[in-house]
């Protein structure tokens, strides 16, 4: 189990999403640039031509190396394209919330949280 | 309907002998059992609530795409652009952050409380869920103003009394000075509201405050934003704020029980098999508890 000053200095949200999604989100507040030297965002905006290797590189940024994310929403459609990383995550910090966008609408079959609820009534 | 009855008379009248001994150590087994349902009960309110919240977090999203769609229209009709990445602020600041609390330490939430109360009664889990909350960063202004706001305005009010009392010889005219005393330091008017945020010891790095403190993301955008981009904004808050905590803090509950369920049935199997043992019903029961 995370140490409490593992999960106290965790104090920023994350966005992956498409830019609507990521747009939204940022207004309400929780966008954040780090000082000059690093400059680390904690949202990516992703579009077609983004390659899954920069989400998936994204995702292991706000998941492991960085250690004062909280919470990391990203766009379903965005995780389906990394899904298997997705479902192989089992951090309990941060915790990652799947959220629809505007042109994609949640799909609870592919919800990480709702996969958990089958596996534990499927066994 | 003659033959049916012979079928069944003799094995009731055979199977007494061999029910009645194994019949009552399965009436006692129910509470491994029981524990186990109550807390599947108990995951299954949390689902619920799960879902609920997700409903709640799609029709905020709906909205707040709604809005922005609608500003965008508004801005597009104007030749300026649509508001998207090009606009953010590269030195932007959080201004609602999370903070992470254990199930135990009660620091906030009202529903949450609720939430615990109920998982503490239902599941009686060991493992303390994490609960997650969402607040504005610079942390509560409001009221920690509000002591010092009290403490400058008693002492403004009884100054007032005494320069009254000292000064004015004419007792009676006092309703009249009390408004002029406060325009004599007009410079010094703001006093219950800058002093309120001057005191805070912001005297000393007001700049290096000012530059890192978070600033509305609306300005991003300009001075006058559209109507539909101020909804979207407070649709947006509400998400932030209400639900997406909210979320967070049921699914770690949810995997908290799980693991629960899990450690029960497995003590389950230990006890069937601890049970079984003498009488070697399965091996593969036995396998499984020693795995």
């Amino acid at each position: 189990m995370a140490s409490q000053a593992d999960f106290r200095d965790r104090q920023f949200l994350a966005v992956i999403g498409d830019e609507d999604s990521v747009t939204g989100l940022l207004l309400a507040g929780i966008g954040h640039v780090t000082a000059p030297p690093d400059n680390q965002k904690n949202f990516l905006v992703v579009d077609a031509k983004t390659d899954n290797s920069a989400i998936e590189a994204a995702f292991e940024n706000f998941t492991t190396e960085r250690k004062d994310i909280g919470i990391v929403l990203i766009n379903q459609h965005v995780a389906d394209r990394i899904r298997n990383r997705i479902d192989t995550y089992t951090q309990a910090f941060p915790t990652v919330l799947e959220i629809p966008s505007k042109d994609h609408p949640y799909d609870p079959e592919k919800d990480s949280v709702l996969r958990r609820v089958r596996r534990l009534f499927g066994e | 309907m003659s033959l049916n009855p012979n079928p069944h008379s003799p094995p009731t009248t055979n199977s007494p002998p061999t029910t009645s001994t194994s019949t009552p150590p399965k009436q006692q087994d129910p509470p491994p059992p029981s524990q186990i349902d109550t807390l599947l009960q108990h995951y299954l309110t949390l689902l619920d609530a799960y879902t609920t919240q997700r409903a709640a977090l799609h029709t905020q999203q709906t909205a707040l795409f709604q809005n922005l769609a609608r500003a965008n229209s508004l801005e597009a009709g104007r030749g300026v652009g649509r508001y998207g990445q090009d606009w953010y602020d590269g030195r932007m600041q959080a201004g609602r952050r999370v903070r992470i609390g254990l199930g135990g330490e009660g620091e906030s939430g009202e529903g949450e409380g609720e939430e615990r109360g109920d998982e503490k009664q239902g599941g009686g889990s060991s493992r303390e869920a994490a609960v997650f909350t969402v607040e504005v960063y610079p942390k509560q202004p409001s009221e920690e103003e509000k002591p010092v706001k009290d403490q400058e305005e008693e002492p403004d009010a009884l100054t007032t009394t005494e320069n009254q009392e000292s000064n004015g010889s004419d007792a009676n005219s006092t309703p009249s000075q009390p408004p002029q005393d406060p325009q004599q330091p007009n410079p010094q008017q703001p006093n219950p509201k800058t002093a309120a945020h001057q005191t805070p010891q912001t005297n000393q790095t007001p700049k290096a405050e000012a530059e890192n403190a978070p600033k509305d993301p609306l300005k991003w955008f300009g001075i006058l934003t559209p109507l539909p981009l101020r909804q979207a904004q407070s649709h947006a808050i509400t998400a932030v704020e209400d639900i997406i905590p909210r979320l967070s803090t049921l699914s770690a509950e949810m995997a908290a029980v799980e693991l629960e369920v899990r450690r029960a049935r497995k003590r389950r199997v230990k006890a069937e098999k601890g049970e079984g043992g003498g009488g070697g019903e399965n091996e593969r029961g036995t396998r499984w508890g020693f795995g």
